[in-house]
């Protein structure tokens, strides 16, 4: 199974590589993991040997379980160094905290969390489904064991890319794809991103750093860009219920809302007058209403002549229902306020990094991640109902907007 | 958005809008720009009991998270772990910073990476948007901060090494150029040294003259300058005050997730005309 094959590699395939030509023996004398990145096409045997660009020490512990806690740590398949052929000895088991799959690390697929922007849209195949599109792959090492790589890899590429099916590896050899170091390890370097994967993940609007327009296709882009968003709204709000296997799994996404300034004031209850309110409690709601428009009792506050707007956001409790969101054959999705102002919602840019929605609890002095932001929106005021609105009121007499208790400034 | 022909167009699905202000102004964004993973203490940290960690100055409203790093030696330096924890350790002396009570040897490694905060101006109002039940859920979100590992520490070692080789070899630990306002660098480093244990005042000179750029007279500061140095005193002498950080899995988190729902179906009425939002536009 392992034989001892000298640096020049049995059968070099001719990739360019980067690789320099190491031995095969660590310091310490035992085998050294051998690193074969794969080529993305389609060959018979992907013996490349190359050199893993980070600088990774190279000592490896002389255990065999020590092994695995090498640079792939917990990774079945190991990193190797220069040449081809000559296998390490010891079986590649995972070890470590990954040894049980991205499941233990953190347990991020399986526990109560809302979905993450980087986890893999596809529910985690072992981690076996590293890059998406703009995603990163959660969880690190996928720990497989080495003599299920190829399956697993296989199955992880049938179901991602399109035919890019590897053979099985000889035995000791390592396929690495390139693309998928990032699952390596911890501390991998993340994998720049393919075209090819960016068209199958046109969920997320794609930001990848490499080949995101090819010349091709930019024309393409510009004009189907928009489509692709507006999709994607709508399946962001229009599936009422997510289809979600595990019930731990919080499957309600956080999703960013950018509105225009001023936030629109709300008040508990249609008082017309300071003396209506009811510093009403949650258990004096009656909900009458007619379609659409009628405000019911209360879940009260008392101050409704409070000063600025922007203030009245934080200061008063408020909680209710203050319109509708319209999702629209077209793609165009709308959100209408219960006095009929009406909003736009695009899509934001999506960043690239990590968002997070906290809230500090300063009571018990806590910070507590609510999740990662999914989805960035922008509202805008719809122009065509701003603009009839601006007629009307030029139209009709000038009259205090809104006005009953709200001190407003002028100007 | 290209307009739409409204005859045509039908409505697909409705969500209603819920909002709720409950946990105002308590929610916060925190965007990580040099990140691109999730926030996680690595595997390896985790095994030896590290969690992330936290704290806050809130007056200042400056927050720190420290995140363990991956101390396993295949990706990690011990000796320089050891000699930049030194420099933080130092740094922290400085600053004013430094930890009560952890002065073991242990600590004075660098293990972990704080992330600091700091706040940007939100432009327009941003809502946290929750869909459950076929309810679009909104919350609004106070203040957004950005994170990014603090890497103070590096001045300690560079000014260290400047001193050793006499200044000519480090140019590019120099920093930035000295501000044209102020007519030489010598004053603020100095301010700083004094600092440690002194009372902490503004080295003003006392100039009649009036300019605001003051650009006359030894260790005279621009206004400007004197505002940042003061803030920059202010938030180092208050107090940090440790944070509990609760990651997205625990229970208090659940807890929090579930504030922000909004608990009632009353309808709110809308006290704002569409027209406030043309009248918000500055200059228009």
């Amino acid at each position: 199974m392992s034989s001892n094959d000298p640096p020049s590699g049995s059968t070099p395939k001719a990739i360019g590589s980067l690789a320099k030509k190491q031995s095969d023996v660590t310091r310490q004398g035992t085998q050294k993991l051998k690193f074969v990145p794969t080529l993305p096409q389609r060959r018979k045997k992907e013996e490349v040997k190359a050199e893993p660009t980070t600088s990774v020490v190279p000592a490896v512990p002389s255990t065999e379980r020590g092994r695995g806690r090498g640079r792939g740590k917990g990774d079945g398949r190991g990193r190797g160094r220069g040449r081809g052929a000559a296998p390490p000895v010891l079986e590649m088991t995972a070890s470590g905290p990954f040894a049980m799959g991205p499941a233990l690390a953190g347990s991020t697929g399986r526990r109560s969390t809302p979905r993450s922007n980087f986890t893999p849209s596809v529910p985690t195949a072992l981690g076996a489904s590293a890059a998406l599109g703009v995603n990163l792959s959660r969880s690190a090492a996928p720990s497989l064991k080495k003599e299920n790589n190829a399956d697993a890899k296989g199955k992880g590429k049938a179901m991602e890319e399109e035919g890019e099916v590897y053979s099985d590896p000889d035995d000791g050899v390592e396929i690495i794809d390139m693309e998928r170091i990032r699952d390596m390890d911890w501390m991998a370097p993340e994998s720049l991103q393919n075209e090819r994967q960016l068209k199958k993940f046109k969920k997320e609007p794609s930001e990848g750093v490499a080949g995101e327009v090819d010349l091709a296709k930019a024309l393409d882009l510009s004009e189907s860009e928009e489509e692709e968003e507006l999709e994607d709204i709508i399946e962001d709000f229009a599936a009422p219920t997510e289809i979600d296997t595990d019930p731990t799994l919080r499957e309600e996404r956080l999703y960013f809302f950018q509105f225009p300034q001023p936030f629109p004031t709300f008040l508990p209850k249609a008082s017309e007058s300071v003396a209506d309110v009811i510093m009403g409690d949650a258990t004096d709601k009656k909900v009458t209403f007619a379609p659409d428009v009628m405000p019911s009792v209360t879940p009260g506050t008392s101050r409704t002549s409070s000063a600025v707007p922007t203030e009245l956001l934080m200061t008063e409790p408020l909680d209710g229902i203050i319109g509708e969101l319209e999702v629209y054959r077209s793609g165009a999705v709308k959100i209408r306020l219960t006095n009929g102002i009406l909003f736009d919602v695009s899509a934001g840019t999506q960043p690239s990094f990590l968002q997070q929605v906290t809230y500090l609890d300063k009571e018990n002095k806590r910070l507590c991640v609510l999740g990662e932001v999914n989805k960035q929106f922008v509202v805008s005021p719809n122009v065509d109902t701003l603009l009839a609105a601006m007629e009307e009121a030029d139209n009709a007499p000038v009259t205090i907007e809104g006005g009953e208790n709200l001190i407003k400034m002028d100007g | 958005m290209t307009s739409i022909n409204d005859d045509t167009d039908e409505v697909v699905t409705k969500l209603p809008i819920h909002y709720s202000n409950a946990l105002s102004p308590n929610v916060h964004i925190h965007q990580f720009p040099l990140l691109t993973r999730p926030l996680q203490a690595p595997p390896s940290s985790l095994a030896s009991g590290k969690r992330i960690t936290a704290r806050l100055k809130p007056n200042v409203r400056r927050l720190e998270i420290h995140v363990p790093s991956d101390t396993r030696p295949e990706v990690w330096n011990a000796e320089k772990a050891k000699e930049l924890g030194a420099a933080r350790l130092e740094d922290d002396r400085e600053k004013n910073q430094e930890t009560k009570g952890m002065k073991s040897v242990d600590e004075t490694r660098l293990s972990e990476v704080r992330m600091k905060s700091e706040e940007i101006p939100q432009r327009g109002v941003h809502l946290l948007g929750v869909v459950r039940d076929g309810c679009l859920h909104l919350h609004p979100i106070s203040e957004t901060h950005q994170l990014r590992p603090a890497l103070t520490y590096l001045d300690i070692l560079s000014r260290k090494s400047k001193r050793s080789h006499g200044g000519f070899d480090s140019d590019s630990d120099d920093g930035p150029p000295p501000d044209p306002d102020d007519p030489a660098p010598l004053p603020v480093p100095r301010k700083e040294k004094k600092s440690t244990g002194e009372v902490k005042e503004i080295q003003v000179t006392a100039r009649k003259s009036d300019d605001k750029n003051g650009l006359t007279g030894p260790g005279a500061l621009s206004a400007v300058r004197r505002e940042m140095l003061h803030a920059i005193r202010a938030e180092e002498d208050e107090e940090w005050e440790p944070l509990e950080f609760c990651d997205v899995v625990t229970a208090e988190s659940g807890d929090a997730f579930e504030g922000v729902f909004s608990q009632t179906s009353d309808m709110l009425q809308c006290k704002t005309n569409i027209a406030a939002f043309l009248k918000e536009i500055n200059g228009l």
